[in-house]
């Protein structure tokens, strides 16, 4: 087992009355990113906001690489994208991250060049001599992104990180963070499930204060061992019941729902259609029905809300 | 090693904070003005009570007006510059610590700054570093009308005694001591208010509450008047009415306002939500 990054013991936040985080108890290990989900108003930000310092806990306890957060010990070590946080409007993109490179500990010279390597990856070295209030929402949503890559920190907390970006800049930054995953571990909270399905491993679902912890690869490994198969099939345009009884005609299949338009649900016996998927394009070929998507087993949106129903 | 972190980090952001004076257009425009005033106050009440002040007759007539006052002492300055830069700058100063430091980390918290930087130099690095830096800016500008004046008072004399290099490190120092606790309770309402104008009206309302309060509970229980002897710039009616090194005798105060503020500013950005 990877070496623990965060453990929460019994964690308990609440503002007034409000219980915010109750009785959090998770632990994040290094390597995949893990995702943070839950409905708006369900203490993400605020379990954000105590992992990186900016909050303490009512009570329990949390740790990060066994510090309490906010010590000397993580700094460079620990990075994040605290929402809606925004840099100074009276100093250039550079001459910032420069000094936030400095009180990591780096040279300026180095502090300089980290700046300048940062602002490439969310492609902003044109504006590295720009000041904030020169920047479009989305451009600084990525200069934050880019002040938590200063340097090589080992986890890095990203709240919301594609919000309010335009799609190819989101694309970018899930690429980004796709990519650099293989050196840190990435906490990503979000609202887009599919974004998060795609980068994470792990989910930490919160809502009303309580969490809930989810292994996707365990997940995908249950279901590859279960004895009922799931395909989800999404088709360009379709006469839903036509396509629907042509789908509860294929042999092994057990039945089709329809949880959206021109998305269809099927539920198989493995041991009567090992091979359901190529039975189904084969399908679709003869019928001359184009699809988007063909995919095994459910997706995230599908395991933690269970939309799938008829 | 945490130590030599919290110096390294205070430094680097005290320096920040000059870059901030004298590195961007705000800045300049802030000295610009502050150039402007000073050159008005050089040119006019300065220089012109110098020349008044070289007629034995002024002299004599100011000597009985500050003596009722008990404030012959100020005459007492080896440049007569000095005696009007004295009496101006110890009111100024004060007054320009209180508007310019207003600022050192409330934007940054409402803004989200802090919690950028705060991933990376602890709370306290954070609250020195700006408050020191805030202090450097303070005295870079206060030397600069204190050289202005020992230049003007050069020229117009045409030489420079012992006497006032000594008067003028005497003056530096005692600016320093003046502005400690001002830019100290800046560091603190900065920390608790949401803005620098906030924080400017915290201090001028809490000022003008504690003040009432203090006269009215003296109304009752006398002994509570003496308490006003330790407000930030209590000392400066009597500062007023001294000159040379007897100046520093009442150094302890402001160094001793300035340590009770700072810890209770630093205590409260260290227990704020970021």
């Amino acid at each position: 087992m990877s070496r623990i990054l965060i453990e929460a013991r019994s964690l308990v936040k609440n503002f007034g009355s409000k219980t915010v985080l109750d009785q959090l108890n998770f632990t994040v290990h290094a390597g995949e990113p893990v995702a943070l989900i839950g409905p708006n108003g369900a203490g993400k930000t605020t379990l954000f906001s105590i992992l990186c310092g900016y909050l303490t806990p009512d009570s329990g306890q949390i740790q990060l690489f066994g510090q309490q957060p906010g010590t000397a010990a993580l700094f460079g070590k620990v990075s994040a994208l605290p929402q809606d946080a925004q840099l100074d409007p009276v100093f250039s993109l550079s001459r910032q991250l420069q000094l936030y490179g400095q009180l990591q500990g780096m040279n300026k010279a180095t502090a300089q060049s980290e700046a300048n390597r940062v602002l490439q990856l969310v492609d902003l070295n044109e504006y590295a001599n720009a000041k904030a209030t020169m920047l479009s929402h989305g451009m600084r949503k990525r200069v934050a992104i880019a002040q938590a890559l200063l340097g090589q920190p080992e986890l890095v907390l990203l709240d919301e990180p594609t919000a309010g970006l335009d799609p190819a800049n989101a694309l970018q930054i899930r690429q980004l963070i796709a990519k650099l995953s293989e050196q840190a571990t990435f906490v990503i909270s979000s609202h887009n499930i599919f974004e998060l399905e795609r980068l994470c491993g792990t989910v930490l679902y919160l809502e009303h204060g309580k969490l809930r912890q989810h292994s996707l690869t365990q997940q995908q490994q249950q279901q590859h061992a279960a004895a009922t198969g799931y395909l989800n099939l999404l088709l360009e345009q379709a006469d839903s019941a036509r396509v629907k009884a042509a789908l509860q005609q294929l042999a092994g299949v057990l039945r089709v729902e329809q949880p959206q338009k021109n998305e269809f649900a099927i539920y198989y016996d493995k041991s009567q259609a090992a091979a359901l998927d190529i039975t189904v394009l084969t399908l679709l070929r003869q019928q001359g029905w184009f699809y988007r998507s063909l995919s095994q087993g459910q997706t995230l949106e599908q395991q933690l809300f269970e939309v799938a129903s008829g | 090693m945490a130590s030599a972190l919290f110096w390294r980090q205070s430094w680097l952001l005290a320096r920040f904070e000059l870059v901030r004076l004298f590195g961007t257009r705000r800045g300049w425009l802030m000295m610009a003005a502050f150039v402007v005033i000073w050159f008005v106050i050089l040119r006019f009440p300065i220089l012109k009570a110098a020349v008044k002040l070289q007629q034995p007759d002024t002299l004599l007539m100011l000597n009985q007006l500050f003596g009722m006052a008990g404030m012959q002492q100020v005459l007492t300055w080896p440049l007569p510059e000095y005696v009007v830069y004295w009496l101006i700058s110890l009111v100024l100063f004060p007054l320009l610590a209180l508007f310019c430091c207003a600022d050192q980390t409330s934007s940054d918290c409402s803004r989200g700054t802090l919690r950028f930087l705060s991933l990376r130099a602890s709370r306290s690095a954070i609250f020195f570093g700006r408050f020191l830096g805030q202090l450097m800016a303070q005295m870079l500008l206060m030397g600069g009308s204190l050289l202005a004046t020992l230049l003007m008072g050069w020229w117009r004399q045409g030489h420079l005694s012992f006497a006032v290099i000594e008067a003028t490190l005497i003056i530096a120092l005692n600016l320093l001591l003046v502005m400690l606790p001002f830019v100290a309770l800046m560091a603190l309402a900065s920390a608790l208010a949401k803005s620098a104008r906030l924080a400017v009206s915290l201090v001028i309302v809490a000022a003008g509450l504690i003040l009432g309060l203090i006269h009215w509970v003296g109304i009752y229980l006398p002994v509570v008047l003496t308490s006003l002897d330790y407000l930030p710039g209590a000392q400066l009616p009597q500062l007023l009415a001294t000159a040379g090194w007897s100046t520093l005798q009442l150094a302890w105060l402001p160094l001793l306002q300035t340590a009770v503020l700072l810890t209770l500013g630093w205590s409260v950005l260290r227990r704020k939500a970021l």
